[in-house]
């Protein structure tokens, strides 16, 4: 009998790799330093996902009963790893618990933090109660409330999304593009114009990245059957005249400033990597790559290796990635340690 | 103020003030120099449904402005100035006042259809030309364009008869778009008509001019075009709130 293999992090990756994992045999461990398993989007309250229209509490609620309820899964709940030891084959693992594991790899799918609109007061986030996130729509619709201004609980006639909240913006230190939140936000578009189909919804963009497929399903639909409105404006300030948001910017296709009341502002924020990153990185061993997520080595040979040999990385742990790759990517890194094992047995025998 | 926004000033938006004092201070010439706004401060939602609402406007809120039916365009080519991308813009976000410094080119398209063959959204721009011209003079920002009144003489004559005779929409549009009916060019092509037409065929027409004939048992399909016309235009009327707006014109007055 193997070591298990050590999985850190419970959510869309971790629940798929320990699952692929214990299908093949492969006890592992599944750490997860929150007190319940699912990751950001359960975590975080996420409503129905992008492609499939499921809702999370649905569709990654069945992937957390399926690895939690395996009998090769030891999920361990509210425990981080403070010490990683030992080279492949033969690792040691110390968790915040006190306990010790014996392993013989690990994978990294430690994901991302959603970014933080603090960090761009202009947009009027922390100021004004009605500039929201995306993450907090996300929970008026998974908790079914619905889409209300939280001032005063009154149904919005008038949203603006602002894209690339935290993404692409190099004032604050944050150059890449998180990938998914053109999509989600033509999603969420759609959602609210369903809800209430007397609001009017505009989405503020530099440019628009629903990417391959999403082109038909999201920008497309919302355009052509929602009726959302796309305007090309990097917003400058978001303010208030006391009764609604002042919405301030340049439109850059009639090449005039505008200054345009709403009624709720959402920003589409990004991911930033995971505010653990620098620990992860001194207790695993692994590099970060300059943006700060866990260093990918290149994956022509096998997929998911960090720069330590026996310790894998998958889904938003190395960049901004889709729920969807994010379970590609930890699949494609459990088959990765599962090679390494038998290429050991090889060895050996 | 940077030099590469000066061409952003309109001079209607200067002003300047021959003569002005302010708190004691003569600034009278171009040291008084006011620019106006062109800040943008609210969208009026109500104008890309009343366009959509009219024939050939239904597929206006598809437009993601790529440009390929102003890059196209047959008269984009003579006239910079004629840009159905923008005005497609303006109306999807409801900027007014900005599409009617336009009002009077926008009915100059020629219904080429490049812009329908070439646009990725199938938008047909061609038909949002037509219902933003349609709407202009609904609204009453211009007046009906001859084109219009051609095709109101044209349809009349066949709601009442269910027959053309050429020479009565001609008469009939000559005179209500107050131009003389012996046009040079019309004296010489009845002149023509009548040193080269057979005598029987011109019997026949001068007949026709005369009698107005009608086609027979007409009277059920004329019923039937009249209800539909009325149900368009009552449904236009509705769409463009314009029983609304006669009646706050008169409220006015």
């Amino acid at each position: 009998m193997t070591k298990p293999i050590l999985i850190v992090g419970g959510g869309p990756a971790g629940l798929a790799a320990a699952h692929s994992l214990a299908t093949f045999g492969q006890a592992c461990i599944l750490v997860e330093k929150e007190d319940r398993l699912g990751g950001a989007p359960i975590l975080e309250g996420y409503a129905k996902l992008v492609p499939s229209g499921e809702w999370a509490k649905d569709a990654i609620g069945g992937m957390v009963d399926r690895a939690a309820n395996h009998e090769l899964v030891d999920v361990r709940t509210g425990t981080t790893v403070s010490s990683f030891s030992g080279e492949v084959g033969n690792f040691t693992a110390g968790l915040s618990n006190g306990d010790s594991l014996d392993v013989s790899a690990a994978i990294l799918c430690t994901g991302f933090t959603h970014f933080d609109s603090a960090n761009k007061p202009e947009w009027g986030f922390g100021t004004f109660p009605d500039v929201v996130t995306t993450s907090q729509v996300e929970q008026m619709i998974s908790s079914g409330q619905g889409v209300r201004c939280p001032s005063d609980g009154r149904k919005p006639q008038r949203v603006a999304i602002l894209l690339c909240v935290g993404s692409r913006d190099r004032q604050i230190g944050r150059e890449w593009c998180s990938k998914i939140c053109c999509t989600v936000s033509a999603n969420m578009a759609m959602e609210i114009r369903e809800e209430l189909p007397d609001c009017h919804v505009y989405i503020y963009y530099m440019d628009i990245r629903t990417f391959g497929l999403y082109e038909t399903k999201y920008y497309w639909k919302s355009q052509e059957e929602f009726k959302v409105k796309y305007i090309k404006a990097r917003i400058a300030e978001v303010t208030s005249d006391g009764e609604k948001l002042i919405v301030k910017g340049e439109d850059t296709l009639v090449k005039r400033p505008i200054t345009i009341p709403f009624d709720m502002v959402v920003h589409a924020i990004g991911m930033d990597p995971n505010v653990d990153n620098k620990d992860l990185s001194a207790v695993f061993g692994v590099d970060l790559e300059p943006h700060g997520y866990i260093g990918k080595a290149n994956s022509y040979s096998a997929t998911g290796l960090t720069n330590r040999t026996g310790v894998f990385v998958a889904g938003a742990a190395t960049g901004p990635e889709t729920i969807d790759d994010s379970i590609a990517q930890a699949k494609a890194a459990a088959m990765a340690a599962l090679e390494q094992r038998q290429l050991a047995a090889r060895l050996v025998s | 103020m940077p030099i590469h926004e000066k061409s952003l000033i309109r001079p209607e938006n200067l002003e300047v003030h021959e003569h002005l004092e302010i708190e004691g201070v003569d600034v009278s010439g171009h040291w008084s120099t006011f620019i106006g706004s062109r800040v943008v401060a609210d969208y009026n939602e109500a104008m890309e449904e009343e366009i959509a609402a009219l024939p050939g406007g239904e597929y206006i809120h598809r437009c993601w402005q790529c440009g390929s039916c102003t890059n196209s365009c047959t008269v984009n080519a003579l006239n910079p100035d004629f840009n159905p991308r923008y005005w497609i813009y303006l109306i999807r976000m409801g900027m007014e006042s900005e599409l009617l410094r336009d009002k009077d080119i926008i009915w100059q398209c020629v219904s080429c259809h490049k812009c329908t063959h070439v646009c990725p959204r199938d938008v047909v721009p061609e038909g949002v030309m037509k219902a933003t011209s349609h709407w202009l003079e609904l609204k009453g920002h211009t007046p009906k364009s001859h084109s219009m009144i051609f095709d109101e003489v044209f349809s009349e004559q066949v709601f009442e008869t269910g027959k053309i005779e050429d020479g009565r929409v001609i008469k009939r549009f000559f005179k209500r778009t107050g131009q003389a009916l012996a046009q040079p060019w019309m004296v010489d092509m009845v002149k023509g008509m009548l040193r080269n037409l057979p005598l029987g065929l011109l019997t026949r027409m001068g007949l026709a001019t005369l009698v107005a004939p009608r086609t027979k048992d007409w009277g059920d399909a004329r019923a039937a075009i009249e209800e539909y016309v009325a149900e368009r235009e009552e449904h236009n009327r509705k769409a463009l709130g314009l029983d609304e707006l006669i009646q706050s014109a008169r409220t006015e007055i």
